[in-house]
């Protein structure tokens, strides 16, 4: 997998685990261990969907995958 | 200039926009403005103390001081005449505009330390940054000093000695527990039927004590014999209460006296000045007679709960306000109309502030545990009287009023709902949940009542007047019903019973061989081998966290003793036994279960994926959890899918019942110092979070490191997907009186569905079903995503959003990314 912020590459198990806001998602969040980012990760496919911040776009339902998991409604 | 601009819009439009906070401002009186707004914020923010917050460390070198000066005398005389010497001698304020006193520190800005209580606790506040009082150095000196006194010296220390090694070991792990075995730490109920109900104030009781004392004397000069050999030791304790009571006494005379001093010396405004005298006379008044009007009232009330704060830093408050203090105001307010309804609110909400106010040094644990708050202070409102008739009042309602205006966090409100509640009540209720605040949680009164028999054998009379020791568990405040004391080490982390059965009792987060070795799972033939390990794990933990408490409980007289809590209880004051010595007590225990849904999810997932369809193997399964899921995310998702508690399936639903009706037997089979039951209470206050990275990876599809449910019989957040009638019809099939203690339900409800007289309605009709339903607990949380989310983005500007956590709520500012996650995800259920 690779970092979207700093280009770091690595197996998604290197990618410090942090915590999945949704359990019934696949969206994890994961810390690259070169930039310290947040990045919500697909976790079936492996790939980095977003950085995780504090601004406008990826604060959602789900802290950072907002539009990235089903709203539970 | 934003507060500026918000002042300047109608009640109206920040109603349409729901920013309740802004509206309180501006219904409130100068003084509950000012008053709100000079309290100093003591509750962790996440797991830190708020800048400027700092620890008092008058308190503990007067305590020391006393203590080694009195080494030779017995426990309880020792600490009463070190707790004398803090009431004579620490400094005392007055917040300007107030018309209530009395705080736990030397300053509104410090935090209590009990040095006597833990070592490890002594320890971590050295460590802790950003609390010590400035010069820095040296007071990392004083408390080095302090440390190093009570080293192997403090109530904790002393029980951890004689607790069984391998028991202390696992305990000490912090894997399956948390908490102290020591009254320093635990949640004193109340005897408000002998302070309150029975007028009497400490003067009255000095007068028992002394011919208690007298009575006692006669014997011991008289023939001799084994029967009066336990006295020598009572007539000391009787000494030890008498004592710390004029203490108290001479302690809120201080008060009086410094008042006067501002009134005929610094104070220019006439009607300040005649506010200071009367709190003068209050504080003449009061403790030492029962009072007289709703301020004595309350005072007497504040200084009772502030002088056990003293003496032990207790992690609860347990209050039934407008019960015990309806006589005071209804002579006030609607007799002698000695004051306006306006001016009893201001008291109120004071009261509410006051308490709010109150703050101890806790360990890192417990602020991530508890994030935001002190303590679980729920306060009880509503319910019945003695008689079975509704005790909902004029002050019930002033209650739920001020809350609104005064918006703080701590008191919460838990309202016991009966049938014959009255709906301008309810929709008073309503409102302060429309508003945000997440609560008054609703208690089922009769259903309460009845497990409160069930249980502990409380008569019924007596189990009507119970009130909230904790977050959730009812007490009552009788003579022999009331429990002198909580200790939080019973709290079990439940989700460490599946993690167990699944790993033969070991654990691999700790490392460490925990529970029983209940055999290889991957061997496990059927579902009935494994849930057989499953109770094999659940007595094993319920019955090592309940030893540590009975031995604690056993022996605090010897180790800690509260000779102001024994003074305020009927039965110690007649005995002249410590207050938590078991002997007449009736008993009143409970197991706090957090993390307990995690099982029921867990147990069905197995079940279903492993045993009846054979999708995936035990082997597989153990292998996928000892590696976190990692790479396995197709298979965590199925077991995400298995049925999940919350839905109204049978197939999980029911294993949830088999698992309480298992702990339920087992209660009685356990037994506490009194020889009464240790029924489940599952809620978790913050816990979830606390034990996330505790918690190993589950299946239920939960990774180590992920948020643990929300807690009590709450589903999953995001798993209950059928709706809010499913999540009662699920919850309704447990027996709220023979299953357990309480059960806690969190619910988020759309504040925009209930707005207006159709949103009252519509909730109306929700409570009615969860009351046919027969379930003990609910509570609100109705503060929509998008303002979370904007505290989230802004926190400066949503500093007064509160939140519902668990059994208490939380500015949400103040409580930890994940956990506002947490709260984020629940469903917001539309009814």
């Amino acid at each position: 997998m690779k970092c979207t912020e700093c280009s770091f590459e690595a197996p998604v198990a290197k990618f410090r685990y942090l915590y999945n806001a949704r359990i019934d998602a696949s969206i994890a969040l994961r810390q690259c261990p070169q930039c310290q980012a947040w990045l919500a990760v697909d976790e079936l496919s492996g790939s980095v969907k977003q950085k995780v911040g504090p601004g406008e776009a990826p604060w959602g339902k789900s802290a950072g995958i907002e539009g990235l998991a089903e709203d539970a409604r | 200039m934003a507060q500026a601009a918000k002042i300047q819009e109608s009640i109206e439009d920040l109603e349409k926009k729901q920013e309740w906070w802004w509206i309180a401002e501006k219904k409130r009186s100068k003084r509950l403005d000012y008053l709100r707004k000079a309290v100093w914020k003591k509750g962790a923010i996440g797991g830190n103390y708020a800048p400027g917050v700092k620890v008092d460390l008058e308190i503990p070198v007067l305590f020391t001081q006393m203590y080694n000066w009195w080494k030779f005398d017995p426990p309880m005389l020792r600490r009463a005449k070190a707790n004398a010497h803090i009431l004579d001698n620490m400094t005392i304020f007055i917040t300007d505009h107030a018309q209530l006193v009395g705080y736990v520190g030397t300053t509104p800005n410090t935090l209590l330390w009990r040095i006597d209580g833990a070592s490890m606790v002594n320890e971590e506040l050295y460590n802790e940054p950003g609390v010590m009082p400035e010069p820095e150095q040296a007071s990392l000196k004083k408390v080095a000093d302090l440390n190093a006194a009570w080293a192997g010296q403090t109530a904790v220390d002393k029980v951890a000695r004689i607790l069984d090694p391998e028991d202390a070991v696992k305990f000490l792990s912090g894997a399956i527990g948390w908490g102290a075995p020591t009254s320093a730490y635990g949640y004193s109920g109340k005897d408000y039927e002998f302070l309150f109900a029975q007028r009497n104030g400490f003067l009255d009781i000095i007068e028992k004590i002394d011919e208690a004392i007298e009575k006692a004397e006669d014997r011991t000069m008289g023939a001799p014999g084994p029967d009066i050999l336990p006295l020598y030791e009572r007539l000391q304790n009787w000494d030890a209460m008498k004592m710390i009571l004029e203490a108290s006494i001479r302690y809120a005379n201080r008060y009086a006296r410094l008042a006067r001093i501002i009134a005929e010396n610094y104070e220019t405004d006439p009607t300040r000045k005649e506010e200071l005298i009367r709190l003068a006379e209050t504080c003449e008044h009061v403790p030492a007679h029962a009072p007289r009007s709703l301020q004595e009232s309350l005072q007497y009330d504040h200084f009772v709960q502030v002088l056990a704060r003293i003496e032990a830093l207790e992690g609860a408050w347990p209050a039934r306000p407008d019960y015990y203090h309806w006589p005071m105001y209804h002579k006030d307010v609607n007799v002698e109309k000695n004051i306006t309804r306006e001016e009893a609110l201001d008291l109120v909400g004071e009261f509410m502030i006051r308490a709010y106010e109150v703050g101890g040094f806790g360990p890192r644990w417990a602020r991530e545990g508890l994030q935001g708050i002190t303590g679980t202070w729920v306060w009880t409102l509503g319910g019945v009287n003695k008689d079975g008739t509704d005790a909902c009042n004029d002050l019930t309602v002033a209650f739920l009023q001020a809350a609104r205006m005064v918006r703080v966090a701590n008191p919460t409100f838990a309202f016991r709902w009966h049938p014959k509640v009255a709906d301008d009540v309810m929709r008073e209720v309503f409102e302060c949940i429309r508003h945000g605040l997440g609560y008054p949680s609703i208690r089922n009164d009769p259903v309460l009542i009845q497990n409160a028999m069930h249980w502990h054998g409380h008569p019924l009379e007596e189990a009507r007047t119970w009130v909230h020791q904790a977050c959730m568990s009812p007490c009552p405040t009788t003579k022999h019903g009331v429990q002198p004391m909580r200790m939080a080490s019973a709290t079990a982390n439940c989700a460490k019973m599946v993690e167990y059965a699944l790993h033969n009792g070991y654990d691999f987060v700790v490392q460490m061989q925990m529970g029983p070795k209940t055999g290889d799972a991957a061997k496990f033939k059927d579902f009935e081998e494994f849930f057989a390990a499953w109770v094999k794990q659940m007595e094993w933990l319920t019955n090592t966290l309940v030893r540590t408490v009975n031995l604690g409980r056993y022996k605090d007289p010897e180790f800690f003793g509260r000779p102001f809590l024994s003074a305020t209880y009927e039965r110690a004051v007649e005995s002249g036994l410590d207050a938590v010595s078991p002997v007449g007590e009736r008993g009143n225990c409970w197991i706090t279960g957090f993390t307990w849904v995690e099982n029921a999810d867990s147990l069905a997932a197995v079940k279903k994926l492993v045993f009846d369809d054979k999708k995936y193997t035990m082997a597989e399964l153990l292998d996928a959890l000892r590696t976190n899921w990692e790479g396995r995310e197709d298979m965590r998702l199925d077991f995400v899918k298995a049925p999940k508690w919350g839905n109204d399936d049978d197939y999980v639903d029911d294993i949830m019942l088999r698992c309480l009706r298992e702990v339920a037997r087992h209660s009685r089979e356990i037994q506490c110092p009194c020889g009464n039951t240790w029924p489940l209470l599952p809620e978790n206050v913050s816990g979830n979070i606390h034990y996330s990275s505790i918690v190993g990876a589950l299946p239920n599809g939960r990774r180590l490191g992920d948020a643990l449910y929300d807690g009590g019989i709450s589903p999953g957040p995001g798993l209950d997907k059928k709706g809010p009638t499913a999540v009662l019809k699920s919850c309704g099939k447990i027996d709220h009186v023979g299953d357990g203690r309480a059960f806690l339900l969190n619910q988020r409800l759309s504040p925009t569905q209930l707005a207006g007289e159709k949103g009252y309605q519509l909730w109306k009709a929700y409570i009615k079903t969860w009351a046919d339903l027969g379930l003990d607990h609910v509570q609100f949380n109705m503060v929509s995503d998008e303002t979370l989310r904007a505290a989230q983005r802004d926190p400066e500007k949503y500093q007064e959003v509160i939140v519902r956590v668990a059994g208490y709520s939380a500015h949400f500012v103040d409580i930890s990314r994940k956990t506002q996650d947490n709260i984020i995800q629940r469903t917001i259920q539309g009814i």
